[in-house]
């Protein structure tokens, strides 16, 4: 998030204050993940960075020739699964992609029946796994790696077995004592029934799942369909205490293992997520269950809409997880090459972690340099927060973060469907002059870039620069309330109190032709002045800005994530000298609230 | 057409003449049967360099930091043309992409067997289809637009030129693309320094289905060949030659490998010829090989001199006009175009210099696709597919004869005949279809006096002399009214006046007689009126005596007894004629509305903001309806509330329509309010102005397509604005809106009569105008406002006047 140089109006809410020193306002490192303990461990801890690695999802998914051949998720063998950590080990491994995780089905035939041991855990299908699933992660070891595996959430409908299956090592409990009585179900796809964790056989079962990915080695656990998310909501599907339940297993079990959710997680129990897990899918898959891996279409544009929202939400042992980034193989893929610059530029901004789905036995030459840029690979897993939108989510756009040492990462994004050009203006990032631009993709330096970068982008496509200000003019803004007294309301629109705005109100109720017009803004000479707009938005929402009553433009500000938190993007006005209005219309939609403009004074 | 003041035969002059006096060489051959595709005369090459700096083309140059999506060619592509051979051009650094087109590729036949209504089929199967002639990629792999920095592209009007640039790793890379008419080719030629080299492959393919072969003996190039079911015959070829590497063809590619500079010449055409008695083809011409030839013929000169040779020939007929309609500020001045089409419509803040650029477009697009070939059709000569809309064919009841509303007066006389050319070779078969169809007893439109004779026309036209949708009675005589308006030679004259004559003989036979009440007086009188016919396009079907039709045969009676006059012939038929004109009724303003009847009723039987502004062909193009008291004010009244009813909100082509009678009426700020609405930046199919600065018509909702009447009927609105005209009178600045007033000149405007104008206005009245006479007549009024002056002027001499406006 960006702050504004009026620190010491903005309530003492849950942002981090960082010291406004030399005219570089602007990005904030994200929130450390305070919340979230640093998993216990022999050594570092887990997921102090984005974890990076395989996944066997995407080609199980999809149904791309061949893939498949003995049905759909049949490509999840052992075979296939050490095919591919010998090829992440040769290619990938170096550049820090360690872990190989088997995704749904490895208890499941090709028929997808479940195959359970005597107590009612998910056992490996001979067929899939014949030396069952502690020497895949033996052999996943012997090559430096380390191993994922998956479960539902809950306990399967199939390991009920009447209620009567012991819980391993649980003291006489069965299957009957860990859910509730009426068998109700839970997660994404109602396939399991609800534990109930007022029940003290509950937590044995957890554990003896635990116990047992634990002596088998592995070192991940993707616990899926877990709710309030997985497209569900209601008491029924709320499995907080599930994935409580599993943090506590896992630490009893003796073995560090990384446990991340899934999938599309509920935003308003982040805090949750951040507290048990070691991250989370803000997402429904990427993955398109067509004949390629994705589309655009299908799932990886909407990510630059989704993930504004989590931004301030992930940090060292808690990550927000996009889902896998498939962009080894453009023919596989589905993907023009632009895409997947794109795909993989958000991937490493966003600071998710980075694992791959594809064929790594089949990597193309774009590919294999996509998934190993290790300059881009630092940016995700550096000591640098996530980047965040700074302009609306408008087809083009940028993202930046601003970084410890006083550089910037900045993204220019074009989701148009047409070659565009994109432009960062430096004042967006709180300072002015000239700045030393870096070409991460191409590893090049580009040179010193006075004001801006403006850049030419195909269809999809994006840039990734390290700008390093060059020590301009200090950079100053000019403040307006939303809720001066001295602007116009229209409609609807109404003051409201806002413990996170600056002056503790903001103007809302902008909706079906509700406006405001913020006016008296006074500049010493026209031209064109990008704006910060402060405003609260917990959701995606558009609003048309127009300065002096001239044409409006429409403009998608990212969700806040809440109705709490405040979060700044730039627009571009051409302002005339003297004094100018600033209207935010509604139109016909639902606009976000709006807490203050901040105009540059430009001299 | 001004009966009242007939040109005078002694005086009448060329309206090549025209510009005889300005032009510098570059002397085009009309067609006269020949085909457009055809082997031609040495170039003559420019001594020195013809290029500009970068500074004396700013003004007339667009520029674009993004490429073309090749997806979108049609509202991003850059077009080029030579007037027969054109192109859409893309820019992308890895893959440089050329949608070509040549004038005559279409599909389709004579069209002859009328449907079951007794009308033209209307289909791409029958009627035919402008088509692509073929697709030029330019693979550059290593380019990727995602890896260079710096890009930026650009169309210099003044110099015919596209070109784009950019750094990769370190290296600058430069490339300029432009369609040369002496040399009868396209050529893209790829430059660089600093060390770096370029390495990919050029491939040409045809869009029909065709196999391109690529040859190395004999000059190395690649090409095909093709022929539609209707027996035409087409070719392309490409060549290329490079520096510091090597190019060799490849299959049927031409690959090239670490070249320092790259040089690719294309052309391609087909053996169409614009000859009814060889069912317009060149039985002779192979146009493949012909295409084979050029290029390699081109390939003996080096990039320099085709470009120089270009050059030289497109600024002469560019600068034959200049414009400035005031000063831009620096922040609009720091805007690529596309920019500064949106800030002009978000900030409603003119833009001079842009919309004086926006009129030079225009031009450029005239003098780019209107040479020595086929007319501009629907789509001028620009495609991104082969399924154009309405065929890109020629629309007779406004759209053609709005392509070239602009070419007289913004000194491309030149560039009007192949207008011309095309109805006098479209003509026999125009004559011909209607003897053996228009009586049709299926066909609504059919006369029924019994009689028929002459020639008429339906709204769609091919080039196979056929017709295509709805006969369209009076669209002969708007033909020809637009082919005479600014006729000042006797050569033309001649050439015309037999299709004048064939129309008035149409009409002759059509023409009913009918009593008709005078309003005021209640006199009964007997009146000729026109048999039943549909005002552009829409309201009944079949009414008589629509305004549309009586207006324009009107002018097409008054057009043919001075060219009678003028020529010396006919002078029997041409006093049939005059008491024809003097019978017809012409339409009186509606009690009930207020407003210029369209129909013969009082009432409104169409849609009151329909696009067509059919029964206002007399304020514009026609001038029988002036603001200046000559006409009765009841008529200019009621020509005003229809126009003024038709509103001010349409698109393309309607909006230029409406600025054009808005200008003839003085009022520049309508005028200008309809000019800058084109301007609209179009998004998502939305009417208004594509990036490319084409003109867009939203058909239906996120569907917008490219017509390009509404990117010259705009400038000819522009120009209006400023001159106005009619044989022996011209006035200055009718309707000059306030976004243009402080100061401002445009040079070489062309005025009816025989004269050129050179103004230059500040503060909102002109300090300066230069009238100089180019054969014609010799002497005319200038007035601005109340002041008038007559000048008197032997050809080729002119006159400054600098007190019309103190």
């Amino acid at each position: 998030m960006r702050l504004s140089p009026h620190p010491a109006r903005r309530t003492a809410s849950t942002l981090l204050v960082l010291a406004l020193t030399a005219g570089l306002a602007a990005l904030t490192p994200a929130a450390t993940a305070t919340d979230s303990p640093a998993v216990q461990g022999v050594s570092a801890p887990l997921a102090a960075k984005p974890y990076m690695g395989w996944t066997s999802w995407s080609m199980q998914s999809s149904k791309y020739p061949g893939l498949n051949p003995d049905g759909d998720y049949s490509y999840l063998t052992e075979k296939n699964v050490l095919k591919q950590a010998d090829a992440l080990a040769a290619k990938l491994k170096p550049y820090g992609y360690e872990y190989v995780n088997i995704d749904a089905g490895w208890w499941r035939d090709l028929d997808w029946k479940p195959r359970f041991d005597a107590y009612g855990r998910q056992a490996a299908d001979p067929g899939r796994f014949p030396r069952g699933m502690k020497a895949v992660a033996d052999d996943l070891h012997a090559k430096g790696l380390k191993a994922g595996i998956y479960l539902p959430v809950g306990l399967e409908k199939e390991a009920y077995g009447g209620g009567g299956v012991p819980v391993w090592n649980g003291d006489g409990c069965t299957t009957a004592d860990i859910v509730y009585g009426d068998l109700r179900t839970t997660n994404g796809w109602d396939s399991a029934y609800k534990i109930d964790f007022s029940r003290p056989c509950a937590q044995k079962y957890i554990d003896s799942q635990a116990q047992l990915f634990a002596d088998w080695g592995y070192d991940f656990l993707k616990l899926d369909g877990v709710g309030p998310g997985s497209f569900k909501s209601g008491e029924n599907y709320d499995n907080v205490a599930d994935v409580a339940a599993w943090q506590r297993a896992i630490a009893a079990a003796g073995r560090p293992i990384h446990l991340e959710l899934s999938w599309s997680l509920d935003i308003g129990h982040a805090a949750d997520w951040q507290r048990y897990s070691n991250g989370w899918r803000i997402d429904t898959d990427v993955e398109c269950y067509c004949n390629t891996l994705v589309t655009w279409e299908n799932s990886v544009e909407d990510r630059w809409d989704d993930t504004p929202a989590w931004t301030r939400h992930v940090g060292p042992g808690g990550w927000n997880d996009l889902d896998s980034l498939n962009v080894g193989n453009g023919e596989m893929d589905g993907l023009t090459k632009a895409e997947r610059q794109s795909y993989a530029t958000l991937w490493a901004i966003a600071k998710t972690p980075l694992y791959t789905g594809d064929d790594l036995t089949r990597l193309d030459p774009y590919g294999l340099s996509l998934l190993t840029n290790r300059e881009v690979i630092a940016v995700n897993q550096g000591a640098t927060p996530p980047a965040r939108p700074v302009t609306p989510s408008d087809d083009q756009q940028v993202w930046a973060a601003r970084n410890p040492d006083g550089s910037f990462t900045v993204a220019l994004f074009n989701l148009g469907e047409a070659p565009a050009s994109v432009t960062a203006d430096w004042s967006v990032l709180g300072f002015t002059g000239k700045a030393k631009v870096r070409d991460l993709w191409n590893r090049e330096n580009l040179g010193a870039y006075r004001d801006r970068i403006a850049q030419a982008l195909p269809a999809h496509g994006s840039r990734l620069f390290t700008v390093t200000p060059q020590g301009g003019p200090v950079l100053t803004r000019t403040a307006y309330e939303a809720e001066a007294p001295a602007n116009t309301l229209v409609g609807n629109a109404s003051v409201a109190d806002c413990g996170a705005c600056s002056g503790a109100r903001k103007v809302g109720n902008l909706y079906l032709g509700g406006k405001l017009t913020v006016n008296g803004v006074k500049v010493a000479k026209a031209g064109r002045y990008v704006v910060d707009i402060a405003y609260v938005s917990g959701d995606a929402r558009s609003v048309r800005v127009s300065a002096n009553g001239g044409g409006a433009v429409g403009h998608k500000f990212p969700s806040t994530g809440d109705w709490g938190t405040v979060e700044t993007v730039s627009v571009p006005l051409d302002l005339k000298a003297g004094t100018n209005t600033v209207t935010f219309d509604s139109g016909d939609g639902y606009a976000p609230d709006i807490d203050r403009i901040d105009v540059p004074n430009l001299a | 057409m001004d009966t009242a003041r007939p040109d005078s035969p002694e005086l009448a002059a060329s309206r090549r003449g025209f510009l005889s006096v300005a032009a510098a060489g570059g002397a085009l051959a009309a067609l006269g049967g020949l085909p457009a595709f055809t082997a031609s005369a040495a170039p003559r090459r420019p001594v020195g360099s013809p290029l500009l700096t970068a500074a004396e083309s700013a003004g007339t140059r667009l520029w674009w930091q993004a490429p073309a999506d090749d997806r979108s060619m049609i509202t991003q592509g850059l077009p080029v043309g030579n007037g027969r051979l054109g192109a859409l051009v893309g820019n992308d650094p890895g893959r440089e992409r050329l949608f070509l087109t040549d004038a005559t590729m279409w599909t389709g036949t004579l069209n002859s067997t009328l449907d079951a209504d007794g009308q033209f089929p209307y289909s791409r199967e029958n009627f035919g289809s402008f088509t692509l002639l073929a697709e030029l990629t330019v693979d550059l792999p290593d380019h990727d637009l995602s890896t260079v920095s710096g890009y930026r592209r650009a169309l210099d009007l003044r110099q015919g030129l596209v070109t784009a640039s950019y750094v990769r790793s370190g290296v600058t890379y430069r490339r300029q693309i432009f369609a040369s008419a002496p040399d009868d080719v396209l050529v893209l030629h790829f430059t660089q320094d600093g060390g770096g080299h370029y390495t990919g492959a050029v491939s040409l393919d045809g869009t029909h289905g065709e196999t391109t072969t690529g040859t190395r003996t004999g000059g190395q190039h690649a090409s095909f060949g093709g022929e539609f079911a209707n027996r035409l015959r087409y070719g392309a070829a490409v060549t290329a030659y490079g520096s510091g590497g090597t190019v060799a063809v490849d299959g049927a590619r031409i690959a090239f490998r670490n070249c320092a500079t790259l040089t690719v010449i294309v052309t391609g055409g087909t053996d169409y010829a614009p000859d009814p008695a060889t069912g317009y083809r060149a039985p002779s011409l192979d146009p493949r090989r012909l295409a084979r030839t050029k290029v390699l013929d081109a390939a003996g000169h080096s990039a320099t001199t085709l470009l120089h040779t270009h050059v030289a020939d497109h600024r002469g007929l560019f600068e034959r006009m200049d414009v400035t309609l005031g000063t831009s500020t620096p922040l609009q001045r720091g805007m690529d175009t596309w920019e500064r089409v949106r800030a002009r419509f978000t900030d409603d803040t003119p833009d001079p210099e842009l919309e004086a650029a926006y009129l030079q477009f225009g031009r450029y697009l005239m003098i780019a696709g209107s040479r020595g070939s086929l007319p501009l059709n629907l789509q001028g000569l620009w495609l991104d597919g082969n399924d154009p809309d309405w065929m890109g064919d020629y629309h007779t009841d406004i759209n053609l004869q709005m392509n070239y509303w602009l070419a007289d007066r913004a000194a491309l006389s030149d560039c009007f005949d192949a207008f011309t050319d095309y109805c006098l070779a479209q003509l026999p078969s125009w004559t011909e279809l209607t003897r053996a169809h228009f009586d049709d007893p299926r066909n609504r439109y059919r006369n029924s006096t019994g009689k028929l004779a002459g020639w008429t026309v339906a709204i769609s036209t091919n080039v196979h002399g056929g017709m295509g949708w709805w006969w369209h009675p009076a669209g002969n005589a708007w033909l020809c009214n637009s082919l005479y308006e600014f006729t000042q030679d006797r050569a033309h004259l001649a050439r015309i006046h037999p299709m004048l004559k064939g129309a008035c003989e149409f009409w002759e036979a059509r023409l009913l007689t009918t009593t008709v009440t005078d309003p005021v007086t209640g006199e009964r009188r007997e009146v000729l009126v026109a048999d039943s016919d549909w005002s552009p396009e829409h309201g009944p079907l079949d009414a008589k005596g629509i305004t549309y039709a009586q207006e324009l045969v009107r002018s097409l009676f008054a057009n043919y007894r001075t060219a009678c006059e003028v020529l010396g012939r006919d002078r029997a038929y041409a006093r049939t004629v005059a008491d024809l004109q003097r019978r017809l009724h012409l339409p009186g303003v509606s009690a009930k509305t207020g407003w210029l009847e369209e129909w013969m009723s009082p009432d409104n039987l169409g849609e009151t903001t329909h696009r067509h502004l059919s029964p206002l062909v007399q304020l514009f193009p026609g001038d029988r309806i002036r603001p200046d008291g000559s006409t009765p004010e009841a008529i200019v009244e009621g020509a005003t509330a229809l126009l003024t009813a038709r509103g001010m909100d349409s698109f393309g082509w309607a909006n230029a329509w409406r600025a054009l009678c808005w200008a003839r009426l003085k009022n520049p700020d309508n005028a200008y309010r309809l000019v800058v609405n084109n301007l609209r930046p179009s998004t998502g199919g939305a009417n208004g102005t594509a990036p490319n600065l084409f003109d867009i018509y939203q058909v239906e909702q996120g569907r917008g397509i490219f017509q390009i009447d509404g990117n010259f009927g705009t400038p000819a609105a522009m120009i209006e604005m400023l001159v106005y005209s009619r044989p022996g009178h011209v006035e200055l600045l009718p309707a000059l809106p306030d976004a243009w007033a402080a100061s401002g000149s445009i040079s070489g405007v062309g005025v009816r009569g025989g004269f050129t104008v050179d103004l230059r206005w500040q503060d909102g009245r002109p300090t300066e105008v230069t009238v100089t006479s180019v054969g014609g007549r010799t002497a005319t009024t200038v007035a601005y406002g109340e002041r008038s002056r007559t000048v008197t002027l032997a050809p080729g001499r002119s006159v400054t006047l600098r007190d019309l406006g103190r």
